[in-house]
């Protein structure tokens, strides 16, 4: 029984590498992580160094063209990194810790009471099911095309992410746990912070997920209008130069920003989640 | 997931009560709305009566050339989401069983994933002009993820036992793909392409309301009357008529894929699973 079980679970390069030692297995995981960067980038640079077109700058150059873009010339360092590309970082950490604070308190009331739940779920399945982009003219109607207003619309966009999956989280808490609670006599609050929220904690984790993605995308697009400064601005304006190299230097940024940040966000959450998955590892 | 879903199931069954405590809700937020506004505590200008909106979006519905753009959007949404279904489940499944090819890509999708879709828009403006086409590239650069990631996941999931089933009833390699892994991982299929039909509707209508003149959608719609709106209040209006509206193509696209999951995929736990 044990003999076709195995077979069957094990794939061949799983036996493969359990039979390995292990720094051969740390090589080859490295190796399945440079390898197809490297032949990848390769073979666009001759492909470009090849046939040269307008639209596909070698890659060499653009990861050179964003470096001096950021860090270029002694007072560039100022201008650039922190007028567009911290800017941009900084509407979107502050929209997202707002838009965060706001789904979190949020949708652990709507967690906690059903008939508050039962009231405006109507409301907010509407509210969200407007594509957040589509609101960004009303929010420059409503509060102008300043700084402000990024912030919030940004905070809006990312809410309803934290908003729903901490509803979710909350209100799918065993009543068990809530009763214990209330048995022993722990006050609301720490009832609070000590029952609810990290019960809730790996559901309002994935929302937290999502809404950075969103956050940044949404940060991007209030910089394509009426912005002044920021990554989308950069974008922007490097298209009405027809300037491609810059844009795919921008667009590299991007990527670059965007999984700086899920890794923090992967850090912070195996941090305080680790209870939790050593939790759903015995069971 | 197997432990969340029976309260979760508990909570699908709606009791009448609840609808009529929600509708109490958006009646209350209607009345409190046309109230706030109509006694002058805020200024009509920036928000004017709600029954107005509703009015103005009720005319809209039946002005042809606001349809045509309604039309437009969800031509370029459905394409979209196929296209992206197309390229996606293949790839998925691909990746699902051939481990060394996923572990060997993984490298570059995870550093092409994190660029907001959105980016792309100001190159692919520049290279294909603002035409079906560049607003299809990027609406699939978007949805693919979701879609692609959630087939992978569906494919791990497939139990070996099954496959090894299939094996000893004499099947192919493709016999066992289309019969067993394929079925096996649908429901995560499913789960994949109603996130990507979200983002997907998110990204049309952004690239319509980014791309300058021409384009045409609810999104271009938006624009072009936010750009006209110092003039009168009914442009104001016709921008907060048209969101509705495409709040309104958002929910029901989000009912219509929420029924066909529950119709089709019912019975899989992971179905149920919200986000």
């Amino acid at each position: 029984m044990a003999g076709p079980s195995t077979r069957v679970l094990a794939t061949r390069a799983l036996r493969a590498s359990a039979e390995r030692p292990r720094w051969v297995r740390g090589l080859v995981s490295v190796a399945y992580f440079v390898v197809p960067l490297v032949v990848v980038v390769g073979l666009w640079q001759l492909a470009t160094m090849l046939g040269r077109n307008p639209f596909f700058p070698q890659p060499f150059a653009i990861i050179g063209n964003l470096w001096t873009l950021l860090f270029g010339s002694e007072k560039a360092v100022q201008d650039v990194f922190v007028g567009q590309f911290l800017a941009t970082v900084g509407r979107m950490a502050l929209g997202f810790a707002i838009g965060a604070a706001w789904g979190v308190v949020v949708g652990t009331i709507m967690g906690l009471w059903r008939g508050a739940r039962e009231v405006v779920s109507p409301i907010v399945e509407f509210l969200r099911s407007i594509p957040a982009t589509a609101t960004l003219p009303l929010f420059i109607i409503l509060l102008g095309g300043g700084d402000d207003m990024r912030v919030v619309f940004i905070a809006y966009g990312v809410s309803w992410f934290v908003l729903i999956n901490t509803a979710q989280g909350v209100g799918s808490i065993h009543k068990t746990m809530l009763d214990l609670g209330r048995v022993f006599r722990v006050s609301p609050a720490r009832r609070l912070f000590a029952i609810v929220l990290p019960a809730a904690l790996p559901k309002i984790f994935a929302g937290l997920r999502i809404a950075s993605t969103a956050a940044l995308l949404l940060a991007i697009v209030s910089e394509f209008m009426l912005a002044l400064n920021g990554i989308g601005f950069s974008l922007v304006v490097a298209q009405s130069r027809f300037n491609l190299l810059s844009m795919w230097s921008w667009m590299l940024a991007l990527a670059i920003l965007g999984l700086l940040i899920n890794s923090l966000l992967e850090f912070i959450e195996r941090r305080l989640l680790s209870w939790h998955r050593l939790s759903r590892q015995r069971t | 997931m197997t432990t969340t879903a029976s309260p979760r199931q508990t909570r699908r069954r709606i009791s009448a009560g609840a609808i009529w405590r929600g509708l109490a809700g958006v009646a209350g937020l209607f009345v409190l709305l046309e109230i706030v506004s109509r006694s002058g505590l805020i200024s009509t200008t920036y928000l004017p009566p709600f029954s107005e909106v509703v009015w103005r979006a009720l005319q809209l519905w039946i002005d042809p050339d606001f349809l045509s753009n309604v039309g437009q959007t969800l031509l370029t949404y459905l394409l979209g989401l196929l296209i992206s279904a197309v390229i996606a489940i293949p790839l998925g499944i691909v990746f699902g069983l051939l481990n060394p090819v996923y572990r060997a890509t993984r490298a570059v999708v995870e550093l092409i994933r994190p660029i907001p879709p959105v980016a792309l828009i100001p190159l692919v403006l520049l290279a294909l002009g603002n035409g079906l086409e560049m607003k299809l590239v990027i609406v699939v650069f978007a949805a693919v993820w979701p879609i692609m990631f959630n087939t992978l996941y569906g494919v791990h999931d497939v139990d070996p036992y099954q496959k090894d089933m299939g094996r000893s009833f004499g099947l192919g390699r493709f016999g066992i793909i289309r019969r067993i892994v394929i079925p096996a991982a649908a429901p995560f299929i499913m789960t994949g392409v109603r996130i990507a039909s979200s983002i997907a509707l998110i990204v049309v209508i952004t690239v319509e309301l980014i791309s300058p003149g021409g384009a045409k959608g609810i999104g271009a719609y938006i624009a072009a009357q936010q750009l006209s709106y110092q003039d009168s209040a009914v442009t104001y209006l016709s921008v907060l008529a048209a969101t509705i509206t495409a709040g309104v193509l958002g929910l029901v696209i989000n009912l219509v894929i929420g029924w066909v999951e529950r119709r089709f995929f019912g019975w899989d736990s992971t179905a149920r699973d919200g986000v």
